[in-house]
């Protein structure tokens, strides 16, 4: 399972690569699959109130007939409830695919995982219940094969196929059923959304506005040029040559044809099987870089900052066992999923993974800069460890002395004023596209800490000018390189005898900033 | 980036995300081939009771005063459901051949039938039977005689309501034997359907929809 992870990831990080090639980072959609799958689950819902009200359980075929009629509203709605409904199987499954390629699919994430997966299978079953709804030859096919599956299972006393064998009109109950579970399955979904985001810490729920408004007009659009074609009119006695069939949702049905029902159970059973024993499968040791973080109670000032910036609500205020005060942090080991991102918002560094809190990174840069030999005179590139190794090569190439860590958010401020006062020109960190940073906040708090003052803030001494926050992502080295060549180049203007002016004067206590703004 | 790096990009992603709303719309309507297309279906398709074969022996006065007053019931049957042959020939060539029973872990649920054959285009001499497997000697639905002093105040007419009732159960019931015999043109892509009458204890051919109830 681990190689076919390494494999996913390989193919994922292409694709991301060429998708960013084409639409920049920001408003590359596959870094929106989940938020991508929940506005179309909303287009849907919107859609189908609609088209519930047009909807007849005694005469489905007709009054889909008479819908699809309508050019006004009634075929681009359709239509767009439709390719919705397509685009939200193909987002679910990318989602689950790009989860499974970050390695984020065990552990405390089980849960989401198993959830989504949850998600994506009713949805699937929602959608084929739509399609059985419409009654036309397509449906009718769907209904059958499913009549013929649920048939070889012990449940119903009288076989479902039976009901389509066209000796007796389809009673309307059929259709009230298929209707009800049409219904009540998305209802199901929002449970299972409700728990597939239980764990984490201010959910994204949306894409960006102009992503979210760009695909959904687009799908209107595409329903009014291209409106999905209705099949003929279901009727027992005809076994058409072709069936119109949609195969983003049922590219299944021609194969499970043609196998008994048994061999389908057991291979869908499998299948199952298989993507709910990921999390097993994939579980590395929580030892290591993956060692949840642990809290040391005589640094722990009781500020509450690290509650509020973990993105798994792992950690929790509780009372001291001795006599401070104070409220102490306690991190929950099942939660953690050790992005360190806590030990970024220490102030007095009371928190974070084994070997990678505030201390331990300083501790790190020290020790680094003395094998160095002197102060560090190249300009410093931290990356985050999930950084295209080509851009890390190309900084190199380019003279900066690139620094990694497992997450730009489990940077402590400390470490970049650590380098600025070890006589670096400047300091750039290179994060992952907000959107797809694996441990969901690393350059949003980065920011913050650096720009805003969040707690663990970057001190005012620290001239900002010298400090800068950078995107890079797979496919975009040209902008990573850049953003550092302008970086680089400001850098150079600002150590420039003419332009060394008064604004340094805030950090002219600082020895090895003074020496570099002396002329 | 230079403004024809931007504008390239532009087309770019434009062009990309045409492709992929284009490939949506067109996988959401791929024509699917059906099995068999092009050839015709004979279906049998049908609901209904099996027979019932019992013994019934009416209870003696003593043996009725022995039971709880709810308990007197004056004939009782032992027995078990018919099963059947079903063979399906079509010009003389067997199609298939099966003992159909019905439905439930005892059979005591109505038999189920539906079973598709796939045939040419064309004439095709078909013939269906469906035939009761067990012998039995005289008729398994007659009601042992009895005597009906005791239908009397509440009990009025009981004798002759259970009659009905025996009646209507037999007469709702597979015949013994089934037969469709007869020549039927199969259209290519079409199905006929062969199904049991109820009303007229009989197997019919059906070649398109009933009209809705």
């Amino acid at each position: 399972m681990r190689l076919l992870e390494r494999g996913a990831r390989r193919a994922l990080t292409l694709a991301d690569a060429a998708a960013t090639r084409l639409y920049g980072w920001p408003w590359n959609p596959l870094h929106q699959t989940g938020p991508l799958a929940v506005a179309m689950l909303l287009v849907l819902v919107a859609t189908g109130l609609y088209l519930l009200l047009v909807y007849r359980v005694g005469s489905p075929a007709a009054s889909i007939v008479r819908l699809a009629a309508d050019p006004w509203i009634g075929s681009w709605m359709r239509s767009l409830h439709r390719y919705a409904s397509d685009l939200f199987v193909v987002a679910a499954a990318l989602h689950a695919f790009r989860m499974f390629a970050q390695a984020r699919s065990w552990g405390p994430r089980t849960l989401a995982w198993v959830s989504g997966l949850g998600v994506f299978g009713a949805g699937v079953v929602c959608a084929l219940t739509g399609f059985v709804m419409a009654w036309d030859s397509f449906g009718e096919r769907l209904a059958r094969e499913g009549g013929r599956l649920l048939d070889a299972l012990p449940v119903f006393s009288e076989p479902l196929s039976r009901i389509f064998a066209g000796d007796q009109p389809v009673p309307s109950a059929f259709f009230f059923v298929n209707l009800f579970i049409h219904i009540a399955l998305p209802l199901g979904m929002a449970v299972a959304l409700w728990l597939h985001v239980s764990r984490v810490a201010r959910p994204v729920l949306l894409p960006p506005k102009p992503l979210l408004w760009g695909i959904t007009g687009a799908l209107a659009v595409a329903s009014v040029v291209l409106p999905a074609p209705l099949g003929a009119p279901a009727d027992a006695f005809v076994v058409a040559q072709t069936t119109p069939a949609d195969l983003t949702v049922a590219w299944w049905l021609s194969l499970s044809e043609r196998l008994p029902a048994g061999v389908v159970w057991s291979a869908m059973l499998a299948a199952v099987l298989v993507v709910l024993m990921v999390p097993r499968a994939v579980r590395r040791p929580r030892e290591g870089p993956l060692a949840p973080s642990v809290v040391d109670p005589r640094l722990c000032t009781g500020c509450n900052q690290c509650p509020q910036d973990c993105p798994w609500d792992a950690i929790t205020m509780v009372p001291r066992e001795d006599d401070r005060p104070t409220l102490v942090a306690r991190v929950d080991p099942a939660l953690c999923v050790s992005c360190g991102i806590c030990a970024g918002s220490c102030a007095p560094m009371g928190i974070g993974p084994p070997g990678r809190t505030g201390r331990d990174q300083l501790a790190a840069v020290r020790s680094s800069l003395e094998l160095a030999g002197a102060n560090v005179r190249p300009i410093v590139a931290i990356c985050c460890e999930q950084a295209p190794a080509s851009d890390m090569v190309e900084l190199r190439a380019r003279g900066a002395y690139v620094h990694t860590v497992s997450c730009v958010g489990n940077l402590h401020s400390s470490v970049i004023e650590l380098f600025v006062r070890s006589s670096a020109p400047g300091v750039i960190v290179f994060g992952c596209p907000p959107r797809d940073c694996v441990n969901r906040e690393g350059p949003k708090w980065l920011h913050e800490r650096v720009f805003n003052d969040r707690e663990a803030e970057l001190q005012p001494r620290v001239d900002r000018r010298r400090v800068r926050v950078a995107t890079s992502a797979p496919g975009d080295l040209a902008g990573s390189i850049v953003t550092f060549d302008a970086f680089a180049r400001d850098l150079a203007a600002l150590d420039r005898p003419d332009q060394s002016d008064g604004s340094l004067g805030d950090v002219a206590c600082e020895p090895e900033l003074s020496r570099r703004a002396a002329p | 980036m230079t403004a024809t790096q931007r504008l390239v990009r532009w087309i770019g992603a434009g062009v990309a995300s045409g492709a992929v709303l284009f490939q949506i719309t067109r996988a959401s309507s791929v024509p699917l081939p059906n099995r068999d297309a092009g050839l015709a279906r004979l279906r049998l398709s049908w609901s209904a009771r099996p027979e019932r074969i019992e013994v019934c022996r009416a209870l003696t006065a003593e043996e009725l005063a022995r039971r709880e007053e709810h308990m007197r019931l004056r004939v009782e049957c032992n027995g078990r459901f018919a099963t059947y042959g079903l063979r399906v020939e079509a010009d003389g060539k067997v199609l298939g051949e099966s003992v159909v029973r019905g439905a439930g872990l005892r059979h005591d649920r109505p038999l189920y039938l539906l079973r598709d054959f796939v045939l040419a285009g064309g004439f095709h001499h078909v013939r269906v039977s469906l035939v009761r497997r067990e012998q039995t000697d005289g008729d398994t639905t007659a009601m042992p005689a009895r005597s009906a002093d005791a239908d009397t105040g509440i009990f009025a007419g009981r004798a002759e309501r259970e009659a009905v009732e025996h009646a209507r159960r037999a007469r709702a019931a597979i015949p013994a034997r089934l037969v469709l015999d007869t020549t039927l043109a199969f259209a290519p892509n079409r199905v006929i359907i062969v199904t049991f009458n109820a009303d007229r204890r009989a197997l019919e051919v059906l070649d398109s929809a009933r009209p809705s109830r």
